[in-house]
C-alpha cells in the first residue's frame, strides 16, 4: 500500500491554478523528486504536504490517514528549507534539540540523539557553534540533522542544495543519498535541477504549469520522455524537423533532411524527431553536415554540426579514436529506439 | 579621510554644529556662577545643580516622566507586536486602512490632540489624572513603536517559523521561542523610541497635566514662564547626561546601530 498518497490534489490562488488535480503515490523508503521550472507548482505541492498551504480540492493521505485535519505541527514531517531556516539565536545543538524538546524527550536521551544526528551529517564537534559562524554547507547539514533527528515519517527537501556552489552541491548530493539510503527515510525533494533529481531519486515527477508531465525512474524519464517538455527539460536534446511517410504494408519512412530510414512510426506527416546528443554517431552515410565547432571537454568531445535539418549537437566519448575536425563533412546516424517522434504542429 | 569634497565637508560641519550648538550652550550655561543666563566666563560653579534640590517639584516631575514613559511604552508594545505581526503577514480587506489608522496620530498636530483630549477627559471626569496622561501618551507614541516593530516583523524569514512548526511546536511556543527572539531588536528599539517620544512630549501634555501629574518638560515649561534663571539649564544638562548614559549602556548591550534601525545581524 502506498505510504503517501496524493489524490486529485488541486490548489488555486484566485483564478490561477498552481497545482492542477495531481495524483501521486509514494512508497515507504522511496526517494521521489518533484522536478520542474519555477512556477510549475512543485513547491506549492510540498507546502500542501507539509500543511502550510491548505488544499483547494483533493486528499492527501499519509499511511492511510487523511491529513486534512492534521495540523502541520502534528504531521511529524522533517523539512529542510532552501534558506535553511535555522534558528539564528540558538547553537547547532540547540537547533537540532528543538524538535526533541517539543516531543518531551528526556534530557540525557536528547543529548545523545543530538550528538548522533550531528555526527551523522559530519558535524561532530560543532555543537556549540551559532549558525552565523558556519558556512552555507555546514548550515545545510545542521538543517538536515534537525529534520532527521525527530525520525520523521517523511523528509521534505525544498531546493536544499541550490544555495551551495557546484562542487559542494555534488558532495552533498552523494552524502544526502547515502544518508537517505542508510536511514530508509521516505524523502520528497523539490528541485529545478535535473542533474540533482536524476542523481538522487528513485523516481522523478516532472511537473509543468501545475500538471504532472511524467512519473518514472531517472532512466525512464531521460530515455523515454513522455512529452516534448520532458525531453527538453531533462538534459539537452536535438530536435530535427522531418517527415513521416507511410508506404504500403504499414512500413513508414522517416525523412530528415537528406537522411531517409524506415521506422515504425505511429503518426505521419511533418514531425519533430528528438535525439540525445550522446546517441548520435558518425557514419559513412546518414544526415550530412559540416562540423562548425569542436570543443574538447576532457572525457568527451562536443560538436556543433550544421545540417539541412538544423544545427545538431553531438557528444562523443573520448575513447581514443580520431574525431572529425572543424570544417569537415560528416554523416550523422542514430538508432530508432533512441528517438522521440512527435507531430510538428508548426507545419502541420 | 577627506574623500568628501569641500562643499560637502562644509555642509556636514555646519549641520553638526547647528544640531549640537544649542545642546552645548545649554550645558555650558548650566555651570554659570551668575544669577542670570550667561556663559560661565568667571569660573565654573555647581550652584544651579545644587539649586535643583530646593525644587522638589522638579524631582517629582522627573519621576512622573520616567514612570509615564516606561509604562506607556510597555503597554504600547503589547499592542504593537500583534498589530505588526498581523500587518506584516496577512493580506486582508482593510489592511491599508488599518495601517493608516494606527499611524494617524503622527499626522495630527499635538496641540489639536491636547485640546481634544482635555475636552474628552473632562467629560469623563478623568482630567488631570495620571490615567488620562497615560491614555493620551499611548495614542501619541503608538505609531513610533509600530513602525520599528513592523520593520523587524516584515524582515523576518517566515520559513524559520515554519521550521519550528514542522518540528512540533505549538503556536504559543513558536511565538515565545522563535518569533519573539527574532523580532527582539525591533521591540527594544521600538520601546526606546516610544519612551523618548513620551519623555519629550510637551505640547499635548501641557493641556492634560495637573499639579502632581506634571511631567518634567511641562514643569520646565511652566517654570520659564515665570522665571528666567539658569535653573532650567542645569535641569536640562542633567537630563542630557542621563540620556547620554542610557545610550552608552544601550550601545554596550545591544549595539546602537541595531537598536536605532530595528534590525539585527542575527536574522541575516
Amino acid at each position: 500500500m502506498a505510504f503517501l498518497e496524493l489524490q486529485n490534489v488541486t490548489k488555486t490562488f484566485g483564478d490561477h491554478t498552481a497545482v492542477n488535480a495531481i495524483n501521486l503515490t509514494v512508497q515507504k523508503g522511496e526517494f521521489v523528486s518533484l522536478l520542474g521550472p519555477s512556477g510549475c507548482g512543485k513547491t506549492t505541492t510540498l507546502q500542501m504536504i507539509a500543511g502550510f498551504v491548505p488544499l483547494t480540492k483533493g486528499i492527501i493521505r499519509l499511511d492511510g490517514r487523511d491529513l486534512s485535519n492534521v495540523k502541520p505541527a502534528e504531521r511529524g514531517l522533517g523539512i529542510v528549507f532552501q534558506s535553511y531556516a535555522l534558528f539564528p539565536h540558538m547553537t547547532a545543538a540547540q537547533n537540532v534539540a528543538f524538535g526533541l524538546e517539543m516531543r518531551s524527550i528526556p534530557r540525557s536521551d536528547r543529548d545523545q540523539r543530538v550528538r548522533d544526528a550531528l555526527a551523522l551529517v559530519g558535524l561532530a564537534g560543532y555543537e556549540e557553534r551559532f549558525p552565523r559562524r558556519m558556512s552555507g554547507g555546514q548550515q545545510q547539514r545542521v538543517a538536515l540533522a534537525r529534520a532527521l533527528v525527530i525520525r520523521p515519517q517523511i523528509l521534505l527537501l525544498d531546493e536544499p542544495l541550490s544555495n551551495l556552489d557546484a562542487k559542494l552541491r555534488e558532495e552533498m548530493q552523494i552524502e544526502l543519498r547515502q544518508i537517505q539510503r542508510n536511514l530508509g527515510t521516505t524523502t520528497i525533494l523539490v528541485t529545478h535541477d535535473q542533474h540533482e533529481a536524476m542523481a538522487l531519486s528513485d523516481r522523478i515527477v516532472v511537473m509543468n504549469k501545475g500538471d504532472i508531465e511524467q512519473i518514472g525512474s531517472p532512466q525512464d524519464t531521460y530515455h523515454s520522455p513522455a512529452s516534448a517538455f520532458v525531453a527538453t527539460f531533462l538534459g539537452k536534446t536535438n530536435a530535427f524537423e522531418g517527415e513521416v511517410q507511410v508506404a504500403q504494408g504499414g512500413i513508414s519512412r522517416i525523412i530528415v533532411g537528406d537522411h531517409v530510414y524506415t521506422a515504425s512510426a505511429h503518426i505521419k506527416g511533418p514531425v519533430i524527431i528528438s535525439v540525445r546528443p550522446e546517441r548520435i554517431s558518425f557514419a559513412k552515410a546518414g544526415l550530412r553536415g559540416t562540423v562548425c565547432t569542436r570543443i574538447f571537454r576532457g572525457n568527451h568531445w562536443l560538436f556543433q554540426i550544421k545540417t539541412i535539418a538544423g544545427v545538431a549537437t553531438v557528444i562523443r566519448q573520448n575513447d581514443g579514436t580520431s574525431m572529425p575536425e572543424e570544417g569537415h563533412d560528416v554523416h550523422l546516424v542514430w538508432r530508432e529506439e533512441d528517438t522521440f517522434v512527435r507531430a510538428n504542429s508548426k507545419v502541420g | 579621510m577627506s574623500k568628501n569634497g569641500f562643499i560637502s565637508l562644509l555642509f556636514h560641519t555646519l549641520f553638526v554644529t547647528f544640531m549640537l550648538a544649542p545642546i552645548i550652550v545649554v550645558c555650558l550655561v548650566a555651570f554659570t556662577p551668575e544669577g542670570y543666563l550667561s556663559l560661565p566666563t568667571n569660573g565654573f560653579s555647581l550652584r544651579w545643580f545644587k539649586a535643583i534640590g530646593r525644587y522638589p517639584e522638579f524631582i517629582r516631575a522627573f519621576w512622573v516622566s520616567i514612570g509615564l514613559g516606561a509604562l506607556s511604552s510597555t503597554i504600547v508594545l503589547a499592542f504593537a507586536v500583534p498589530a505588526a505581526l498581523g500587518l506584516a503577514r496577512y493580506q486582508f480587506r482593510g489592511r491599508d486602512a488599518l495601517s493608516a489608522l494606527l499611524l494617524s496620530p503622527l499626522m495630527i498636530p499635538h496641540v489639536v490632540l491636547g485640546i481634544a483630549f482635555l475636552r474628552f477627559f473632562t467629560q469623563f471626569g478623568l482630567s488631570g489624572t495620571f490615567a488620562a496622561l497615560l491614555i493620551a501618551h499611548i495614542v501619541v507614541i503608538f505609531p513610533f513603536a509600530l513602525r520599528l516593530t513592523l520593520s523587524s516583523a516584515t524582515g523576518m524569514d517566515r520559513s524559520i517559523e515554519q521550521a519550528a512548526i514542522s518540528l512540533g511546536a505549538r503556536d504559543w511556543v513558536v511565538f515565545r521561542r522563535v518569533t519573539l527572539p527574532l523580532i527582539m531588536p525591533g521591540l527594544i528599539s521600538g520601546w526606546a523610541l516610544a519612551f523618548i517620544q513620551s519623555f519629550d512630549e510637551v505640547t499635548m501634555t501641557v493641556f492634560l497635566a495637573a499639579p502632581g501629574t506634571e511631567t518634567l518638560p511641562v514643569r520646565m515649561f511652566l517654570y520659564i514662564q515665570d522665571n528666567i534663571d539658569p535653573l532650567v539649564t542645569s535641569v536640562s544638562a542633567s537630563v542630557i547626561a542621563i540620556t547620554v548614559l542610557a545610550l552608552i549602556i544601550l550601545d554596550r548591550m545591544f549595539g546602537l546601530e541595531h537598536v536605532l534601525t530595528g534590525h539585527s545581524d542575527r536574522t541575516k
